[in-house]
């Protein structure tokens, strides 16, 4: 019995079926409710092995367009001289500054990267040791000093105008229940830099679950599953919704691990202290998401309302003490049919977050011109949970927070991707690296499996 | 040549400990202190008529047991009174009080929640742990995981030994305790909103965080190191006030030939060819020396004392952007009576411990979130003790001092420190205290407030920072105060630090002189 199950239909798990058939196994994919959010930058790794052809990131350009409270606009461009230029006109001294630091970003995003495409370190091997040397004494040090820090002291030692800060920052607390003055911020936004050119601050899209898509080799199957089938503590098949049962000695689940091991799998197998552990998984959803259709261009192509880190910071006050902000961090994307995807934060999980649509509308209309919404629709974090499979909304399944980073993600127990239970394994956003990067915990999931 | 070995500038205590150690080595010293009195933030005065204070720092049980032990400091007049217990006075005329009699702890605590009685003995257990694996951190220079030199690295791979030695489990629990929140790493034992906030609120001492930021749940373990030793078991109050900690340290270092100059203050740091020969006075005196060690900040000591201009740029740089941002007051009371705390009245033993106003994690958030835009909070997290009950000789008969530590009162605050903000401050923290205890406005004989722009103006401490620079992790270990130079060295040779801002830092804890002695004398 040879045959491998792979829960969810992600780009974490079709990476993972893909590599797996490619070793000569036989892979259902079990999709599921498919789970956005997976369309971002893949290693080059992951692309290389599986042959993906075609594949291409985006941003619009410029990349972010800010309101100033005078009527004109900040445009931060993937042109880093039009990004200066538009930044002099706030402040001289930023627009002078805003190349070295772009730079000196990148070179740090780069280590990321390098980390990102492999199985978390150990970091009390020599090899870690070295390797980390490696990145040159003054990288290493900068690293390590900004990693802990909050964005808004990086932000604070670089810049002085407050929409740039504002608009930056935002990238530290995306989809995270901490303010810009909360410590390990600034990780998040190195983190959300990865995969990007210099200059650019924010994830990019990209085709690569199209492509999954497209490649042979494995079955997908539209259902879901509804149980893990366990047997003296390993795996020997699931149930599906459809009733259907399928055996096999492999199932690799890109839900998020409570719903995997405490949901999936049937109560008993698992020791009362990892439960306990798991249970303690942080994974607060923050963010509600306002669809909106125009008739016309909103005369931008990507649009943060974040005036200040204060402005920042005093929204998520709210949602520190259980409210909806009352003056909501505000993101909106445009594609070419029109269609506003707007990102509102902080909506905490399980919160009230009636009146909000009306809010988060009157705050953009003023900037979409002459253009009429013609339908909206609010997905508060709960209804996120419902329709995306998001637990508590939350995209990253685990909030990356550094203590839930790297060897401790999102556990120190599971971050070799291996769980408790023979056979069943973990490959979704919940693991390392995840929260966006696309495609590379299922990577390195399938290489754990390969024993490579 | 120069008549001395070493200059100290600074009677602190980590000057005096450095003092010490260098004068037992048989080095001729001398400590330069710019006020009227030794101590720096440790001292005991005589505020009003009869009623002696201490002014600043109030509680010992960070002081290195090795440094008591070395400098013989009972024998120098060090006499440490513990406090038995932590009493949480809670809005709805309740109370949770910590004892360090741990059945007394427990049966208090089950009181709340049976699950939290049960939880404590494992988390104590565990922080015990945790404090072992960390101290033996606070008693070496920090090694640098980025230097490329052989040394460095054969200290880093004896590090990881160590580390690798540790049970998985407590690895990891010291790396989450490293990058969590404080209030985040509580809510994984405890229910008990006061527990965890009073718990938590020992990871926001002297920082602008408030406990749901990632980072301060270490601050939490640094502060529990103090019950670790077993030379005192908890926190506790130097008879005399904190001014004996200074005056205790002072007599070691004075017994063992160090010279000791108040009122001089020190206005520049010579330096000639890269290299220190000695400080000018404030009068325009000369004094050589081979070594000078600063106890000053690091803010102080490179940009005012040594001067932009003998350093590299890329140090100034780091020396600029090291935070300081002092967030916390004092306020000491001299009382006519006892304050009557309306959830356990009368005179209890409650009283002779700590008294901590921090009914929840949520207060806590509320106090720092007015600080963070700018203003003192309201209703303040206070931390508070009543010397007087444990050292009479603090108070005249029958009346009592009081000590309260308060956070937030920020450095930067809107508008600047004036005396009418001064006097809301006191305001606030006596309207907020009465709340608990109703006597108190009329107990008040005398009232002293100290912001932290007092604290800077008194003793020094840029910002009123009470660390000499926050404890934030990208400000700790080898980062402290400055990448690359956290060994006690600066770039300027012979010049060294040996203040709190400097690793391991903060607290009446003595290791940063202790561990820059040692390096000046190449043994540490």
């Amino acid at each position: 019995m040879n045959r491998a199950i792979v829960i969810g239909g992600g780009s974490d798990a079709l990476v993972a079926a893909q590599t797996l058939a490619r070793a000569g196994r036989e892979v259902i994919v079990i999709e599921g409710r498919t789970a956005g959010l997976d369309e971002g930058w893949v290693p080059p790794k992951v692309l290389r092995e599986l042959k993906i052809k075609g594949f291409g990131l985006e941003w619009p350009d410029p990349w972010l367009t800010v309101p100033l409270p005078d009527g004109g606009r900040l445009e931060l461009w993937r042109d880093m001289a039009r990004s200066v230029e538009s930044i002099g006109r706030l402040s001289a001294r930023d627009a002078g500054r805003w190349p070295d630091f772009c730079q000196r970003m990148a070179r740090l995003a780069r280590y990321l990267e390098a980390l990102y495409a492999a199985p978390p370190p150990d970091p009390l091997s020599a090899r870690f040791a070295l390797r980390a040397r490696r990145l040159g004494r003054l990288g290493l040090t900068e690293l390590l000093r900004i990693l802990p820090m909050p964005v808004a002291d990086l932000l604070d030692d670089w810049f002085e105008s407050d929409a740039l800060k504002g608009a930056l920052g935002a990238a530290g607390v995306l989809h995270l229940l901490q303010g810009p003055r909360s410590g390990g911020t600034a990780f998040r936004f190195l983190h959300h830099h990865v995969g990007c050119p210099p200059g650019v601050f924010r994830p990019p899209r990209s085709n690569i679950l199209e492509l999954l898509h497209r490649l042979p080799r494995v079955e997908l199957q539209g259902t879901g599953v509804r149980r893990i089938a366990v047997r003296a503590g390993a795996v020997t098949g699931a149930v599906l919704q459809d009733g259907r049962e399928l055996e096999a000695s492999l199932v690799v689940s890109s839900a998020d691990p409570r719903r995997s091991l405490l949901e999936l799998v049937e109560p008993g197998w698992l020791d009362p202290e990892f439960v306990r552990a798991l249970r303690h998984v942080r994974r607060r959803g923050v963010a509600a998401r306002l669809r909106v259709q125009l008739d016309r261009s909103p005369g931008f192509a990507s649009l943060a309302l974040a005036p200040s880190l204060d402005y920042l910071e005093r929204a998520y006050d709210d949602a520190k003490h259980g409210r909806v902000s009352r003056a909501p961090y505000v993101e909106a994307r445009c594609d070419a049919q029109h269609r506003l995807e707007v990102l509102v934060q902080y909506a905490p999980y399980g919160v009230d977050c009636s009146g909000l649509l009306d809010r988060v509308a009157e705050m953009l209309v003023e900037h979409w011109g002459e253009a009429q919404a013609q339908h909206a629709e609010l997905a508060t974090p709960r209804q996120l949970e419902e329709f995306e499979g998001w637990p508590e909304g939350q995209p990253h399944h685990a909030e990356l927070s550094l203590d839930q980073a790297l060897w401790m993600r999102p556990l120190p127990e599971l971050a070799r991707y291996a769980t408790p239970i023979r056979g069943l394994w973990l490959c979704g956003p919940a693991m390392h690296p995840g929260a966006g990067i696309a495609g590379a915990a299922g990577f390195n999931c399938a290489h754990a499996i390969l024993g490579r | 040549m120069p008549r001395h070995d070493a200059i100290i500038i600074g009677a602190g205590h980590n000057g005096l400990v450095c003092a010490a150690y260098l004068a037992r080595a048989g080095r001729k010293v001398l400590v330069l202190e710019r006020r009227e009195r030794i101590g720096g933030a440790a001292v005991t005065e005589e505020v009003f008529p009869g009623f002696r204070f201490s002014v600043f720092s109030y509680v010992v049980s960070l002081l290195r047991p090795e440094i008591i032990r070395d400098l013989e400091l009972p024998r120098h007049g060090l006499h440490i009174l513990p406090l038995e217990s932590t009493l949480t006075p809670l809005p709805d005329s309740d109370y949770l009080i910590q004892w360090n009699d741990h059945d007394q702890n427990r049966r208090e605590l089950a009181r709340h929640s049976l699950r939290d009685a049960e939880a404590y003995e494992e988390f104590g257990l565990m922080l015990h742990q945790m404090a072992r694996a960390v101290k033996p951190l606070l008693a070496m220079a920090p090694p640098d995981p980025t230097s490329l030199s052989f040394r460095e690295w054969n200290a880093m791979a004896r590090l990881r030994r160590y580390l690798g030695d540790l049970k998985k489990e407590h690895f990891h629990r010291l790396t989450k305790l490293l990058t969590m929140s404080s209030a985040d790493f509580l809510d994984e034992w405890f229910e008990t909103e006061a527990l965890k906030a009073t718990k938590s609120a020992s990871g926001i001492i002297g920082t602008l965080a408030g406990p749901r930021s990632p980072g301060t749940a270490y601050v939490l373990l640094h502060h529990y190191m103090g019950e670790l030793d077993g030379v005192f078991r908890a926190w506790g109050f130097a008879r005399g006030g904190n001014g004996s900690v200074s005056a205790a340290i002072a007599a070691a270092a004075q017994a063992a030939g160090a010279e000791i100059r108040t009122s001089s203050p020190v206005s520049q740091i010579l330096v000639k060819w890269g290299r220190a020969r000695g400080v000018v006075l404030e009068n325009g005196e000369e004094i050589k020396a081979k070594v000078v060690v600063s106890g000053a900040d690091p803010r102080r000591t490179f940009m005012q004392l040594v001067g932009e201009k003998h350093l590299p740029a890329a140090f100034v740089e780091s020396i600029q952007r090291f935070r300081f941002r002092g967030s916390s007051a004092k306020v000491n009371l001299a009382l006519g009576e006892l304050p009557d705390f309306t959830c356990l009245p009368g005179r209890g033993l409650h009283l002779r411990g700590a008294i901590s106003i921090s009914p929840s994690v949520a207060y806590l958030e509320r106090a720092y979130d007015e600080a963070k835009y700018g203003e003192p909070s309201r209703e303040p997290y206070m931390d508070i003790v009543i010397p007087s009950l444990l050292d009479p000789e603090m108070a005249p008969a029958g009346k009592h001092v009081m000590s309260i530590f308060v956070q937030y009162a920020p450095y930067h605050v809107n508008g600047g420190w004036t005396d009418a903000r001064r006097e809301a401050l006191g305001d606030a923290v006596v309207n907020t205290l009465s709340q608990y205890a109703p006597n108190l406005k009329n107990a008040i004989l005398h009232r002293q407030v100290i912001t932290p722009a007092d604290i800077e103006r008194i003793v020094g401490l840029a910002e009123g920072n009470i660390f000499q620079g926050e404890l934030s992790l990208q400000q700790m270990f080898f980062l402290r105060p400055v990448p690359a130079w956290a060994k006690y060295r600066t770039p300027i040779r012979g010049l060294y630090q040996c203040g709190a801002g400097t690793h391991p830092g903060g607290g009446v804890m003595g290791a940063s002189g202790r561990n820059a002695a040692l390096r000046i004398l190449g043994t540490g």
